[in-house]
């Protein structure tokens, strides 16, 4: 009695297929609750996920690993200097 | 996204890597698997959110043509959502935000499974598209 979302895994496959092996420091915008950062989270170095309203749960944070940090921003005005990113990744973010 | 993408882009290394990742213009269709056979039952309407496809489409365009983007890398693949029940299938509606879901959809998976609903999976299938630009 759930929705599986993502069932075949082919979301995951084809994120991690495109991120090296090692991509460094990350920026999702759009992260939402999360749902999208723990299926890379654990090869970045760093991982900082933005959205407009703060919606991860207090409990999902605490099941990402330490690396990762959540923020309420906005995407038209990021609060980071230029240059500090590896990858960024839109997340279904319109 | 004209906005957003200049900023993803400022904050980006050279070289660095933008991706993109979110449905493309398909609307979701909804299936019902059945041990016989899977049905298709009905499509959930998401022509709402086309005009901000077209735009990220149109911003990303200007990048690639102002070379700002590279393009590396385009493909699409099925993103995939299994449902046990009907009641499953109202708590996925009940997350749509811009999206909808015809009631004619639940009407026939009641149908087609009012002998046996456990032996059925709800499928709904949604066309993903997944990108990757490489910084200049």
């Amino acid at each position: 009695m759930a929705i599986r979302g993502d069932s075949a895994g082919l979301e995951k496959h084809y994120l991690l297929d495109l991120l090296a092996s090692d991509p460094g420091h990350i920026l999702e915008i759009g992260c939402g609750d999360g749902r999208l950062t723990r299926k890379y989270a654990d090869l970045a170095q760093l991982v900082i996920g933005i959205d407009l309203l703060s919606t991860l749960p207090r409990g999902k944070i605490d099941a990402l690993p330490e690396t990762v940090s959540v923020a309420a921003a906005s995407a038209v005005r990021l609060p980071f200097p230029a240059g500090r990113f590896d990858h960024a990744i839109f997340a279904l973010s319109f | 996204m004209v906005r957003a993408l200049s900023e993803a882009q400022r904050v980006l290394k050279a070289g660095g890597r933008l991706i993109d990742l979110r449905p493309t213009m398909r609307n979701r269709r909804v299936e019902l698997e059945l041990p016989s056979a899977t049905l298709f039952i009905g499509e959930i309407d998401s022509s709402s959110s086309f005009a901000d496809h077209l735009a990220a489409n149109e911003a990303l365009d200007e990048a690639l043509a102002a070379g700002d983007l590279e393009l590396e890398h385009e493909t699409t693949f099925p993103y995939l959502s299994d449902l046990d029940t009907l009641a499953d299938l109202r708590d996925f509606q009940a997350g749509l935000r811009r999206s909808v879901m015809p009631e004619s959809i639940f009407a026939r998976i009641a149908a087609l499974t009012a002998d046996d609903e456990d032996g059925a999976l709800i499928r709904i299938r949604r066309e993903m598209q997944i990108t990757r630009y490489r910084r200049r």
